[in-house]
């Protein structure tokens, strides 16, 4: 069974909820994994491009330290720097001087000049000591060592991260009579100009330590800026780490990329791109893949609703016509003009219906063929061959030279009286709880006490005779009154124990009952022609004696049955012929008197 | 210049007398892979005897097709140096060296200078107009020396004595020195291993075709 929470009153929510539900799960799944793979992607693609913005920073200082490598270089062989190198004492005054020429010929932040031993001889930025031009020297030496034509790293001048390049001051190249150094920091101008170019906000921290750790140059606000300075790991990989950092409101994938530093610890570069500002054109796609998935919502929901309807309203219509056919009404049909499933329902139920009412017609029939104690013992048992063995009352009836008058009627006519005479006599019959057996012709043959079991049954065969003798009178009047010949009749009534049961072939069965006893009522019957016996009504001793009225009743001495030794005593029922006046109204005659 | 070395000797000798019988060096010097070095000084410093003062001729470094010739030149303290261009173009010769500055401005071909250099030691010669061109003149307190030729061997004949080697090469980082006896009228025969620094002159025309991009 559907557990609670599904289980609803109406179909049609029912419907809602599942079909909503799983298109909701199944869209909001799908709305999700794009969401998430949006992300993935926009976190792939910024990666990708940081690792690009990187190889530009890079680029940007190979440039720039090519640029002063070769400015370097141009004014190196100077002939106004080598005329004072000729002199017998360096004029450091004037050698300073051209310094500044030399620095604004290459727009050198930074412009100073050594000796081979790598002393300071002069430079541009007064502050500039010889001490604090150690990572100048630290160049020198390193590339006096390697030969090289130049040397350039980062390192801090003043505290201040910068890069410095030294180049040898050749007279003639190879031989080196001094160095120039040149510097160019990396502060926040620097930033903003790799900003420029990159769209990627830049910042430059140093320290691997809590205490250590400061922004060099940032596009950032301070605060931020601390905040990724603080957040630098302390451990990279030469081609860095990438991470998504929450900076204000904003997450951004930030790339931490180390910087190695002139004898010093080395310091990170750190490129951020904003990973809202990747995904904006995602969200948008996003918000209206929302907007589609609340209107598939909408319209499923609407569909839903629809079909439901077009399943639950048939449903309900079926519902009252089956209260109707449980109530009886068999005449109802429901009208659905379609090929599905519920139109063939429909259909289904309008063919139950007609068989109900077909069911419930023959039931009314056999009702009619068959007393309707018998057709419910019918319908209630497994019909089968074969009875019981029970006592049973047995009532033959039989009209008097009723062949011999049929013979001057109509044969409609001899129907019509026939069953007006059958009809009253049945009707007695049955409400004295007397079984129609059979008619046979014009006789009737009728059992009390089968199938249904009663404790008075002779008694009431015996009521039941009195009132047909009655009834039959009554209908001599009218017959009299209609100008047409009266009837007589002969009944007798015997109880005995009998066989009582359907008996016939597996196609045709009739409910009904055998024995010697039958024959009997039958014989009494027949003795009711004889005038001597002058009555119309014959019982047996065992009948008699089952109503106890033997003594009140004329004997008729004993008969011997056919194939039976012993006699049979038999009483005759007298009828008091009752006053005329005091008989209730004749009812008008129904039946047009017929004529012959 | 084997033939002006041999020259002085003889000069040399017929000027003193006092010379006892001669001696000869025969220096080879190789580098560490041993291959021959060629244009390294062998010089003799006497240490027992003051060394006799410069005779002529002269030294010369010549500019020819933008080059100085020779590369390396040689010669004892005192000694006149001539530079004569007998290029095509004007040079302007100098050195910034301590054991002399000197400038030579924009002379014309066909012109010569000359300088006496009176201090020992190296004078590294450059042009001011053609920076690859580069010479050396070492300035040695002896009249005994002499110049590796394409298999390393030098040659030099000095008066039998006690000496200080000196070896020179522009690219040795600092010269070797070493004492020897030589015996009178005997060869001695020395070998030398230099290890010398990578050959840094610039190439002529040395720019790149591609405006430095690889």
């Amino acid at each position: 069974m559907a557990p609670p929470l599904l289980r609803f009153r109406r179909f049609s929510t029912r419907l809602l909820v599942i079909v909503l539900g799983l298109l909701a799960a199944a869209l909001l799944s799908t709305y999700l994994l794009v969401t998430r793979a949006n992300q993935a992607n926009a976190i792939a693609h910024i990666e990708s491009r940081l690792a690009g913005d990187v190889k530009v920073f890079w680029a940007s200082i190979d440039f720039r330290k090519r640029f002063f490598v070769e400015g370097a270089k141009v004014v190196s062989r100077d002939w106004p720097i080598r005329t004072l190198y000729l002199q017998p004492q360096l004029d450091l005054k004037t050698l300073r001087t051209t310094m500044e020429s030399y620095a604004a010929r290459l727009n050198a932040p930074v412009f100073a000049t050594f000796d081979v031993d790598g002393a300071m001889l002069a430079t541009t930025n007064d502050s500039l000591t010889n001490d604090s031009c150690g990572p100048f020297r630290h160049l020198i030496k390193k590339a006096d060592e390697n030969g090289w034509e130049q040397n350039s790293d980062f390192g801090y001048l003043e505290e201040k991260l910068h890069v410095l390049i030294v180049v040898p001051l050749y007279a003639p190249e190879p031989n080196i009579i001094g160095w120039f150094g040149i510097a160019f920091p990396i502060d926040d101008r620097f930033a903003r100009d790799l900003k420029e170019t990159t769209q990627t906000e830049v910042t430059f921290t140093s320290g691997l330590t809590e205490e250590t750790k400061r922004v060099l140059a940032t596009t950032l606000p301070p605060n931020l800026a601390q905040q990724v300075a603080d957040q630098a790991p302390a451990e990279l990989k030469p081609d860095g780490q990438v991470m998504v950092t929450n900076m204000g409101p904003e997450r951004y994938v930030t790339l931490y990329a180390p910087l190695e530093l002139l004898a010093e610890d080395p310091a990170r570069i750190t490129l951020q791109r904003s990973l809202e500002t990747e995904l904006a054109p995602a969200r948008r796609l996003e918000q209206t893949m929302l907007f589609i998935l609340l209107a598939a919502l909408i319209a499923a929901s609407l569909i839903a609703l629809a079909v439901a309807r077009g399943v639950s309203q048939p449903l309900q219509q079926l519902a009252g016509h089956t209260e109707l056919v449980a109530a009886g009404d068999y005449t109802r049909r429901i009208e659905l003009p379609r090929e599905d499933e519920i139109g063939q329902l429909a259909t289904a139920f309008n063919h139950m219906t007609a068989g109900l009412a077909e069911r419930d017609r023959v039931r009314d029939l056999l009702g009619k063929v068959v007393s309707p104690e018998i057709a419910t013992q019918l319908l209630q048992s497994d019909l089968k061959l074969g009875g019981e063995e029970r006592e049973v009352t047995i009532l033959f009836s039989d009209l008097r030279d009723f062949t011999g008058m049929s013979e001057r009627m109509a044969p409609t006519e001899v129907l019509t009286l026939l069953n007006r005479y059958l009809d009253r006599m049945s009707t007695i019959i049955e409400k004295h709880g007397g079984v129609i057996d059979k008619y046979i012709g014009d006789a009737i043959m009728a059992l009390f006490g089968a199938p249904v079991a009663l404790p008075d049954a002779a008694a009431r065969a015996l009521a039941a005779a009195r009132d047909m003798a009655d009834a039959l009178e009554d209908m001599n009047r009218e017959l009299e009154a209609e100008g047409k010949p009266a009837l007589a009749f002969g009944i007798g009534i015997n109880t005995a124990r009998v066989v009582a049961g359907n008996m016939g072939s597996h196609t045709r069965l009739n409910y009904t009952v055998i024995g010697d006893g039958v024959n009997l009522a039958s014989r009494l019957e027949t003795m009711t022609k004889e005038p001597a016996h002058r009555t119309s009504i014959i019982i047996s001793e065992a009948t008699a004696r089952a109503v106890g009225e033997e003594s009140k009743l004329r004997s008729l001495g004993a008969v011997t049955v056919k194939g039976k030794t012993e006699a049979v005593k038999v009483f005759a029922v007298d009828i008091q012929p009752r006053p005329w006046p005091t008989r209730p109204q004749a009812r008008p005659p129904t039946q047009a008197p017929y004529t012959s | 210049m084997r033939s002006r070395l041999l020259f002085a000797l003889l000069a040399l000798t017929a000027a003193t007398r006092v010379a006892a019988a001669s001696a000869t060096l025969t220096a080879t010097v190789k580098d560490t892979k041993g291959a021959p070095v060629t244009d390294a000084v062998v010089s003799l410093i006497p240490l027992d005897s003051a060394a006799p003062p410069p005779a002529e001729p002269p030294g010369e470094i010549a500019q020819q097709t933008q080059e100085f010739l020779p590369y390396v030149t040689v010669v004892q303290a005192g000694t006149k140096v001539i530079f004569p261009n007998r290029d095509t173009v004007q040079h302007h010769v100098y050195s910034l060296s301590k054991a002399k500055k000197f400038e030579l401005p924009l002379y014309n071909p066909g012109q010569k200078e000359s300088l006496v250099f009176e201090s020992t030691g190296l004078v590294t010669l450059g042009c001011n107009i053609h920076d690859w061109m580069i010479a050396y003149l070492l300035v040695v307190p002896t009249p005994w020396f002499a110049k590796t030729d394409e298999q390393g061997q030098a040659t030099a004949t000095a008066p039998a004595g006690r000496y200080r080697i000196e070896i020179w090469h522009p690219r040795l980082s600092a010269a070797l020195a070493q004492e020897i006896a030589l015996p009178a009228g005997e060869t001695t025969a020395r070998d030398f291993s230099l290890t010398l620094k990578p050959d840094r002159r610039i190439r002529r025309g040395g720019a790149t075709k591609t405006g430095g991009y690889r």
